[in-house]
């Protein structure tokens, strides 16, 4: 045979692929953006982390892609009429992956872990209000709360409150150890996080994987590569701006759910000119905000009120959210006494794309109602120095919390933790409303009162509330059994690959 | 020569205790805090307090200071404060993988950059040096995460011929171990390779333009001991100094190369811990890398004074 270049060149892509097999069967890998930091579930504070403490560890209650609170660890529970004392029945027969029986004592050596000031756990403020925990039985653990709770089986669901051996903490940083359907069996920062199945999982016939890994990959562009290559299985916390592109190319599957994380300028109420609630309004009514979602998000995403999501049931329907009016708006600015229009800046968080897009976005659109607004970019990192609670006017968001109570009180509440940190917001019917919907176990009670709160801050906004955002993520069709969950993590138990 | 080499490591020494402090006080004048890092947005005044205190953050520069050089110089790296664990070993398992990387670039670099300067070189104007120094302009001008994202695209999501990211260990066979360096080597090496391919034609033309060769040329000696006796030695001096600072180049592509390729080694951990303010984990990374880098420049050193005399005595005097 000759050997002219198009033999050469040809026989070059006949090659047989370089590549190994490209995984063990039955093994998923997930490429997620970060490496962990933690291992101990208690001290999680990201995303890529709160995957792995649902898949190695198990809660005392789990919530659904649905959002409804179900049995994990404990099969049941109860609490007392005045909600005070919540009673959990755990499920026999649990062992962790070293083979000991979970029992109640775990359960409360990991609350006196939490709720101990010098462990500076980063959830412990969710449980400010639970007093004492106790093992009534092998099986049986008693919260007594310091205050009464209506939504506390569901907080027990959030993504720290995972319950590991007792007297394990040391250890927990470099050989995890819990009750979940994978147990741990390596972890190379920077590039994956293996986990092998559990094969004693207290829930029959689960999981059906062999195993599952996070692969660590930061740029996005070669994560979508490695997703058509199948050198991953799952991409994780899809950009809104891919959605649309990757929708339609064969073999991926592209999903993008509602949730309850939010966006919002936030104004600080404290000091001029946000201080005045008629400039606040104006703002609200100078954009609108059908069209920051379509700017921002591209169209992934929905308007709202308060960080209540337009999907929950507690969303105030009958509240319509108009289309902007510039001119009304420059006649309540002129009436706070600005007959010019406003120039103030507005800080946006360098490192995260959507926030800072939400901050131009604003800019844009806030113009024709009075606003000229400076866009200042301030790193992420340094937000808690200098901007939060600090700055005039500023864009920063909040990821989902697991429940209503939980998403608002903190942030909307004249004594809010997070309320000090943002707007330093204060309204009698909004704190009377939130006080009450915490007081009661009823959800047709509490589903009231957070309208009655909704309306009141529309009327008098801390802020603007741009949108509860979506989030997605990419599949290969060969992955099974998997739904794309509004809080950022995954449920794998049922969970096939091809 | 050994006096010569005394010397030279008694100022890489100081350089590097030198960039020891420089490091010290850059990373604590960065913005951000390692507590508020640790606890993410969960961070309460409170909270940040309780950990500052168990982190020593509060006690002042110096001490803190004097207890990581201290530490150093028993061996111990100190922590990685956010990961939890002494930062040693992670840093030596980092390094080991991006020694690899870097070590296959570097010899592709010298040894490739040397034999393709020489070639162009001999063949000034045939159609193989036009190639050539289109090829190295366009190299040296594009950056490398272009190449990178082209060559995962190319390579693994359109053909499938390599894997797109991470690594292999040796224990998983050769070719899963090969095929994972691949990309990441080539898009490390190609820039440099174009730039010392560059430099050592230049060197080269001008070494076989001078009156040595000519004479050596007159008298009748073969073109091979021309070039390879007389003509290349001369011309590898100014390239063994661009390969030192091309060195430093190399360090900061892998920082690139890793991150983009989601390889384990080095640079992903220091940019972990900038991303995550793990200051105790930035510093004892840098000081590894500036280390290396120091005795990098030490080795060129070396290397220049055993190829020309006129340097190891002139020291001396």
């Amino acid at each position: 045979m000759k050997l002219t270049r198009r033999t050469v060149l040809g026989s070059a892509l006949a090659l047989p692929s370089l590549r190994a097999a490209h995984a063990a069967a039955g093994v998923l890998r997930i490429g997620v953006g970060a490496s962990l930091a933690r291992l101990d579930p208690l001290l999680t504070t990201i995303g890529d982390e709160y995957i792995y403490n649902n898949l190695l560890f198990n809660g005392l209650t789990r919530m659904a892609e649905d959002l409804s609170v179900q049995p994990d660890l404990a099969e049941s529970w109860a609490y007392s009429d005045d909600l005070r004392r919540w009673t959990f029945r755990l499920h026999r027969g649990v062992k962790f992956h070293d083979g000991r029986e979970m029992t109640a004592d775990d359960v409360v050596a990991l609350f006196e872990r939490l709720l101990d000031p010098a462990n500076a756990a980063p959830s412990r403020s969710n449980y400010d209000m639970v007093g004492r925990v106790s093992a009534a039985d092998p099986y049986t653990v008693v919260f007594e709360l310091t205050s009464p709770y209506g939504g506390f089986a569901d907080i027990l669901s959030d993504r720290q409150v995972k319950i590991v051996p007792r007297g394990s903490a040391a250890q927990l940083a470099s050989h995890p150890i819990g009750t979940g359907p994978f147990r741990f069996v390596s972890y190379t920062p920077g590039d994956r996080l293996v986990m092998a199945r559990n094969p004693d999982y207290f829930e029959p016939g689960m999981p059906k994987l062999a195993g599952v890994e996070l692969r660590i990959i930061p740029e996005m562009s070669v994560k979508i590569a490695a997703l058509q290559a199948g050198d991953i299985d799952v991409l994780w916390d899809l950009p809104l701006e891919q959605v649309k592109p990757l929708s339609g190319r064969s073999g991926l599957r592209i999903d993008s759910v509602p949730t309850a994380s939010w966006d919002a300028a936030v104004m600080n109420n404290l000091t001029p000119p946000f201080n005045d609630p008629k400039v606040r309004l104006a703002f609200q009514m100078a954009v609108d905000k059908a069209d920051v979602v379509e700017l921002t998000l591209f169209g992934q995403g929905v308007p709202t009120i308060s960080p209540i999501p337009p999907t929950h049931p507690f969303y105030a329907r009958d509240l319509a959210i108009p289309p902007a009016d510039p001119a009304a708006a420059r006649r309540l600015l002129a009436e706070a006494g600005h007959p010019n229009g406003l120039s103030v800046p507005i800080i946006v968080p360098v490192g995260r794309p959507v926030r800072e897009r939400l901050g131009v976005t604003l800019q844009q659109l806030a113009k024709p109602g009075g606003f000229d607004l400076q866009v200042q970019r301030v790193p992420f990192s340094s937000y808690d120095a200098e901007v939060s609670g600090k700055a005039p006017l500023y864009i920063d968001g909040y990821f989902a919390r697991p429940t209503i109570d939980t998403s608002t009180y903190p942030f909307l509440h004249s004594n809010g933790s997070w309320n000090a940190k943002l707007w330093h917001y204060s309204d009698a019917r909004v704190d009377a409303a939130l006080t009450s919907a915490r007081l009661s176990g009823d959800a047709s009670v509490q589903k009231m009162q957070y309208i009655a709160m909704q309306t009141a801050l529309n009327a008098n906004p801390a802020g603007f509330f741009a949108y509860a955002v979506n989030f997605a993520c990419a599949y290969r069709t060969s992955v099974g059994g998997v739904r794309t969950h509004p809080m950022r993590w995954f449920d794998l138990r049922s969970a096939t690959v091809a | 020569m050994g006096g010569y080499v005394v010397r030279r490591l008694l100022s890489v020494a100081l350089v590097v205790f030198a960039t020891s402090l420089l490091i010290f006080a850059i990373v604590h004048i960065l913005p951000g805090n390692v507590a508020y890092a640790i606890l993410g947005e969960y961070a309460t005044p409170s909270a940040v307090a309780t950990l500052q205190q168990r982190l020593g953050l509060d006690d002042p520069l110096w001490l803190q200071y004097w207890r990581w050089l201290h530490g150093v110089l028993r061996g111990d790296l100190g922590p990685s404060l956010v990961m939890d664990r002494p930062a040693g070993p992670l840093i030596l398992e980092a390094l080991g993988r991006s020694a690899i990387l870097a070590s296959i670039a570097f010899a592709i670099v010298a040894g490739g950059g040397i034999a393709l300067g020489v070639h162009a070189a001999t063949h000034q104007g045939r159609i193989s040096d036009r190639v050539m120094t289109l090829a190295q302009f366009v190299f040296i001008a594009v950056p490398d995460f272009f190449w990178a994202i082209l060559g995962v695209m190319a390579f693994a999501a359109g053909l499938d011929w390599l894997p797109a990211t991470g690594y292999a260990p040796w224990g998983d066979g050769a070719l899963a171990w090969a095929s994972h360096l691949v990309l990441p080597v080539t898009v490390l090496s190609i820039g440099l390779l174009a730039h010392v391919s560059r430099l050592s034609r230049a060197a080269m033309l001008e070494a076989l333009r001078s009156r040595y060769v000519l004479m050596a040329r007159a008298k009748g000696m073969s073109e091979r001991r021309v070039l390879w006796r007389h003509a290349a030695p001369n011309a590898m001096l100014p390239t063994i100094t661009i390969l030192a600072i091309d060195f430093g180049l190399l360090i900061g592509g892998v920082v690139v190369v890793e991150t983009v390729f989601a390889y384990p080694g080095l640079g992903r951990l220091l940019v972990f811990a900038i991303e995550h303010r793990d200051l105790p984990l930035l510093q004892a990374g840098m000081l590894v890398l500036t280390t290396i880098y120091a005795l990098a420049n030490l080795a060129a050193d070396i290397g220049y004074a055993v190829l020309n005399p006129r340097i190891r005595y002139g020291a001396a005097a």
